[in-house]
């Protein structure tokens, strides 16, 4: 045995910090009124513990919530866990596993970050406690009864199962550098985008369809490829629908993938790859969800100074995220606390911030308060970060049973990418 | 006290190794000779309670009547010595002796330090307390290694091949220290070896073994 | 010699016992025991009870859905209706080639490396050196290692970097053919590169064995006297001693290449990936029906482990048939120079390989700004390592708690089991059973069990997560603690118990005070190696908490992909020190501890002698 020969390492000792797992007390609490301190001496035993589900692949992401933590910790008691999490639907069937084995009141996830399909799929499996969204104060602040995109998820009415959190849309962002040097004009549309990659071979990708950014970019050819054909989007999918908008789908992505990365033999199992090979510069040009995690990334080093963001031309698609409550979620009344906390103005406009995380509020800035406004208008420009003055249209996600079809039909033409 | 062999047979699986019918008298040095796989060692083994399969053995080895097939080894009262000295490297000499002292005789770790000083100054290793026992010499550690067997007070000894490694010169000097040892406090004791000038030595009977 | 006065000299051998008297054999040695015995075989059957019992209830739990049994879902009756679906699914058959090929292909590469640079250096002092320019890829997990490359060798990695010139070349997209390529290239490239070293220490420890060891001596003298050179010596002489007793540590490594999930994930193919990766995706798919063609997919990948160690013994004859051809045409050389010459290409290689993995990582941690081709970041800062270790804690402190508790009980276990039956002797039930049971675990692919195993956790004790990634932890520490351990006690010279029991000490006052101080080097580094298996677990981890208690791996994983290749170099960085400093830390103690005190001594000069204790 060698290696213990080997020199000595200044050693980090991790005194054994004694991790005590929480375990969740079985009591199933009755569901409490608007929001309860449930509380007030944080140091008993009794510390409520809420379980946070949630994508866990961005560092913003990550410490804000860890930020929320503490606050949560230090006003009402709680402690929230963040459980991170490589894809949604793992928290999605871990549910659903324990709903098939009868675990009805003491489940291990209370909150889980959701929307579109897996939401699709909680709903239609009962996953989630009804009409619980009422019960939080501060969710009146988005405005519900005017604004429709808080209560419908990818066509789907939400029923009081999961409160919106953050609103997002497409942005595509690119190496100034690489198209300098390329002399060609940055792309503004879905055929341009082709040219593009057919003159500037493996530059460009997109993430396999089992991934959330992945499919949205199947969305977005889709329905930008089928403008006439735009409110098939809208109901639920057919196969007459599926047939009419494919053909020209196919006929892209045909001439597309031979372009691509790898000669789109490998794609990215996960979006945030796409961040990562643009930052090596293997990449020229790549899109993302979340236009505020670019300007992070520059100023975190992830990506260098020459990226810049932009929104297609053709239009972009954007929708709401939401927060899910599970039926059987032991701590119901801690964990609308949180979420309660969450639409707060404060943290909504923390989370909003570009050096946070930069996630569009859902609050509706004109039922707030000067003060609470004022909160959010301290954003400074970044030359890596989108400009809002520009506007763009915006595409609605379609239905989301057009998601499984949309994936099912690729899986189908250009096989299973796991 | 006494070391009785009666109709001891060792079989390795069902074959008969060796069989053996002796009694060793106090302060007798009884020496066994033989080839190589005639079971000298095993015969020790025996003695000390430490067969293994797949050796076995029937008949009794008794000490004054006092049958030992019935105890553990370290019940049997029956010290070993190898070739090698075999001193706990991880103790210092004091301690290495100490280790073998009867509890029950020294009420105190300072009654035992007492007790080891006067070993050591009866065979002229003064001082020698609180040596690394790897720092020792070869004879030193001979010396040593039967201090502390003596140490436990063994009601026999068992020898095997204890002087084999140690020089021709030194071997000589060791072995009559030893044996005047033994003698001195009347404990009978094997020993197994490949030298006839240990048994002529030795001075007890000598038993030769046939290889099989 | 005139005083014989032999008594009784055999020469007689009997061939049946003598009934009539008492035989004293097992009796003897269980009065010899007493308690301590008694613990010390409870504990083995303990710890075969724990090697067993997860696998077979694992095995047991991925059987019934592949045979269309899964309650849960309405599903309950038997028949082979998932398998048919399974064989229908777009591309399976070249999921199970690719396992299967990645696996054999890197697991006879990684053993014929062994076995070059051992003929090579197994008589020079560069042996030594060899080992540790091969431990950190020796201590690194899979997870690390398959990362580490992806710095060294995608088309903007830093030997692309390396090699080129114009400071304003924009890195290429579609030329580095070592990644993600279809043929599973690259999934063999870091197999090899983590398994050669533990191929290369399993035949060194077992070189080590006193018994063999001194045959090798001997075959050595013999050889050279028949002027073999010393390379035609190990093939021809050495190897043959030598193989037969590293097959089975060599069958665990070609499982775990035909089953393992995190290289391929990191840096195999998708379209499609290897059977494996599948098998984690179905399993995690919404759709719980999906866990029937999972389970499937996990009896198939049992299967591919079947066959493919049936390939790698018919390779093993192939070898051993010509090899006999080879030995009898009694050529004194063999290609000597060749030999060498890859011997020493490997090595530096391997040199090559560490230190700009070393130096890649490290920079990436620290690095603001490091564009394309540039080979030195244009600043440093600290921000990534403060956000590292603001979010490491939590999986820090998992990962030690989990791995110290498994490390320190699995040798405890270990330990007595050791004690419970003098090695090489008894033929009592559990002796027989234990060296298959020791590989049970090692030779059931994990994808198989593991996701088995879960499902019985779900029905069973649900909240204890702890206590189910601590029993998935010990299946696969035990092994290891065992196998290091197993090594040191046959080195052990038992003639020290021996000697102390007859001194009048308890079976349990010379374990404690005899065996263990004597044998603390070994154990300690026992110890460390069981703490570095438990760092580096990825999948029984992920599966058996749900992703609940994250550890250092499974976070290092989950950043693989992540957006950041800071964080993600920061953390194969923590994946690296670890276990390092697991090692150290035994390297450490075992100098320090039980040590005969020297504070008294002032007049003794050489007051600290060397020991000589195997390590």
């Amino acid at each position: 045995m060698a290696f213990v020969r080997l020199a000595c390492l200044t050693i980090l000792i991790i005194a054994g910090s004694a991790y005590a797992d929480s375990l969740v007390n079985g009591s199933d609490n009755p569901i409490a009124g608007p929001v309860v301190n449930p509380q007030t001496n944080p140091k008993t035993d009794a510390n409520p513990v809420v379980r946070f589900h949630a994508w866990g692949g961005s560092a913003q992401v990550n410490s804000y919530l860890k930020w929320v933590a503490d606050r949560v910790e230090r006003k009402h008691g709680i402690a929230l866990k963040h459980v991170k999490l490589a894809d949604t639907s793992d928290a999605v069937s871990r549910v659903l596993a324990e709903k098939a084995a009868d675990n009805l009141h003491n489940g291990s996830v209370d909150l889980i970050w959701i929307n579109g399909e897996n939401f699709a799929a909680m709903k239609k499996n009962a996953l989630l406690a009804k009409g619980w969204v009422g019960d939080i104060a501060n969710f009146a602040l988005t405005n519900p009864d005017s604004n429709s995109a808080m209560v419908t998820d990818f066509g789907e009415p939400t029923l009081g199962m999961e409160a919106p959190w953050g609103k997002a849309s497409m942005v595509f962002y690119y190496r100034k550098s690489h198209f300098d040097s390329y002399n060609k004009p940055v792309p503004q549309t879905i055929h341009a985008l082709l040219q593009f990659s057919q003159q500037q071979p493996g530059r460009f990708t997109y993430p396999v369809v089992t991934d959330y950014l992945g499919i949205s970019f199947i969305k977005y050819a889709a329905i930008a490829l089928n403008s006439s054909n735009q409110s098939l989007f809208y109901k639920p999918v057919t196969q007459n629908a599926l047939e009419k908008i494919t053909p020209s789908l196919w006929t892209y992505l045909d001439a597309l993938h031979p372009t691509m990365w790898r000669n789109g033999e490998y794609m990215v199992r996960q979006a945030s790859q796409l961040q990562r090979l643009i930052g090596s510069g293997e990449l020229s040009l790549a899109f993302s969800f979340t236009a505020a995690e670019i300007p992070s990334a520059v100023e975190r080093f992830d990506l260098p100074r020459d990226v810049r963001t932009f929104a297609m031309s053709d239009g972009s698609l954007a929708n709401v995220h939401f927060i899910g409550l599970t039926f059987n979620s032991p701590n119901q009344a801690a964990a609308k606390t949180v979420v309660n906390f969450l639409l707060s103005p404060k943290a909504q406009a923390k989370k909003q911030r570009l050096q946070v995380w930069g996630d569009d509020t859902v609050l509706d800035t004109n039922l707030l308060s000067p003060s609470q406004k004022s909160m959010f208008e301290t954003q400074q420009s970044h030359p890596s970060a989108l400009d809002k003055s520009q506007s763009t249209p915006l595409y609605a996600e379609p239905h989301a049973s057009w998601t499984d079809a949309l994936r099912q039909a690729w899986e189908e033409r250009y096989g299973a990418r796991y | 006290m006494a070391l009785t062999l009666r109709e001891l047979e060792i079989f390795k699986g069902s074959a008969l190794l060796l069989s053996l019918d002796v009694t060793v008298d106090e302060g007798e040095i009884l020496t066994v000779m033989g080839p190589s796989g005639s079971g000298k060692s095993t015969l020790l083994q025996a003695i000390a309670g430490h067969l293994d399969t797949p050796f076995s053995f029937s008949g009794s080895i008794s000490i004054d009547g006092t049958n030992l097939a019935s105890q553990p080894p370290h019940r049997r009262g029956v010290g070993v010595m190898f070739q090698d000295a075999l001193l706990f490297e991880h103790m210092t000499v004091e301690q290495n002796i100490m280790f073998a002292m009867p509890s029950a005789k020294y009420q105190t770790k300072s009654r035992k330090r007492e007790a080891v000083a006067k070993l050591l100054h009866a065979v002229e290793l003064d001082e020698m307390q609180h040596r690394v026992v790897t720092t020792l010499s070869g004879g030193q550690q001979s010396r040593i290694s039967l201090l502390r067997t003596l140490a436990a007070e063994p009601q026999a000894v068992l020898l095997d091949e204890p002087f084999s490694k140690l020089d021709t010169a030194l071997r000589q000097h060791i072995r009559e220290w030893t044996f005047t040892q033994l003698r001195e406090r009347n404990i009978p004791a094997l020993l197994v070896t490949h030298d006839s000038a240990d048994a002529v030595s030795a001075g007890g009977q000598a038993i030769e073994l046939s290889s099989c | 010699m005139s005083n014989f006065n032999s008594q009784s000299t055999p020469r007689s051998r009997p061939q049946s016992k003598p009934l009539s008297k008492p035989l004293y054999k097992n009796r003897n040695r269980s009065l010899a025991q007493g308690h301590f015995n008694r613990i010390a075989v409870c504990a083995k059957w303990l710890l075969l009870c724990l090697l067993i019992i997860p696998v077979a209830a694992g095995v047991i739990g991925v059987f019934l859905p592949a045979m269309g049994y899964f309650p849960a879902i309405g599903a309950n009756q038997f028949d082979f209706r998932v398998f048919a679906a399974l064989f229908d699914v777009a591309g399976i058959h070249t999921m199970m080639w690719l396992s299967l090929f990645t696996g054999v292909v890197a697991t006879v590469i990684a053993a014929l490396f062994a076995f070059v640079l051992l003929s090579v250096f197994y008589r020079s002092q560069m042996l030594s050196r060899l080992q540790i320019v091969l431990s950190p890829f020796l201590v690194l997990p899979h997870a690390g290692a398959a990362i580490a490359l992806v710095f060294l060798l995608s088309p903007s990695g830093f030997f692309a970097r390396l090699f080129t010139f114009n400071s304003s070349a924009i890195a290429s997209a579609n030329e580095g053919v070592f990644l993600f390529d279809s043929y599973g290239i690259s999934i063999i490239l870091a197999l090899v590169l983590k398994e050669t070293p533990f191929v290369l220490l399993m035949a060194i420890s077992v070189m080590s064995q006193p018994l063999i060891r001194e045959k090798i001596n001997g075959y050595f003298k013999a050889g050279t006297a028949l002027g073999y050179s010393p390379i035609a010596i190990f093939f021809k002489l050495v190897l043959p001693i030598v193989f037969p007793q590293i097959r089975l540590p060599l069958l665990a490594v070609l499982v775990f290449a035909v089953s393992n999930v995190e290289i391929p994930l990191i840096l195999g193919p998708n379209d499609p990936s290897t059977l494996a990766v599948a098998v984690l995706h179905w399993f995690n798919h919404i759709d719980l029906s999906m866990r029937l063609q999972a389970s499937s997919a996990a009896v198939v990948q049992v299967g591919i482990a079947v066959f493919a160690i049936i390939v790698m013994l018919a390779v093993e004859k192939g070898f051993t048939f010509y090899g006999k051809k080879w030995l009898q045409r009694g050529k004194r050389h063999v290609t000597d120079k060749a030999i060498s010459a890859i011997a020493y290409l490997l090595l530096i290689a391997y040199v090559v390989l560490v230190v700009s993995a070393i130096y890649t990582l490290v920079a990436f941690s620290f690095a603001k700004q490091w564009t394309f081709p540039n080979i030195i970041p244009a600043d440093v800062t600290m921000v990534h390592w403060n956000t590292v270790l603001d979010a490491v804690l939590t999986p820090l402190s998992n990962t030690v708690l989990l791995g110290v508790s498994v490390s320190f009980s699995a040798l405890v276990l270990v330990l007595l089991t050791l004690e419970s039956e003098p090695l090489n002797t008894g033929k009592t039930r559990a002796s027989l059973l234990l060296p298959t049971a020791l590989f049970l675990p090692l030779l059931v692919p994990g994808v198989a069990f593991l996701y088995g195993l879960v499902w019985f956790q779900q029905l069973i004790l649900k909240d204890a997560v702890w206590f189910h990634v601590y029993v998935a932890h010990m299946v696969y520490v035990i092994p290891y603690v065992y196998l290091s351990l197993a090594v040191a006690y046959r080195k052990f010279d038992n003639r020290y118990v021996m000697v102390a029991l007859s001194l009048g000490k308890s079976p349990m006052g010379v374990f404690f005070l005899v065996k263990l101080p004597l044998l603390i080097g070994p154990i300690l580094v026992a110890f460390a190696l069981g703490l570095a298996i438990s760092f580096s677990q990825y999948l029984p981890t992920l599966l058996t908490t749900g992703g609940a208690i994250s550890t250092v791996t499974t976070e290092a994983v989950a950043l693989a992909a992540g957006s950041s290749a800071r964080l993600s170099a920061a953390y194969v960085v923590i994946q690296a020190v670890m276990p390092l400093c697991g090692f150290g830390l035994a390297w450490w103690l075992s100098n320090i501890l039980f040590k005969p005190s020297t504070t008294k001594i002032s007049t003794n000069k050489s007051s600290t002698g060397k020991s000589v204790r195997s390590v």
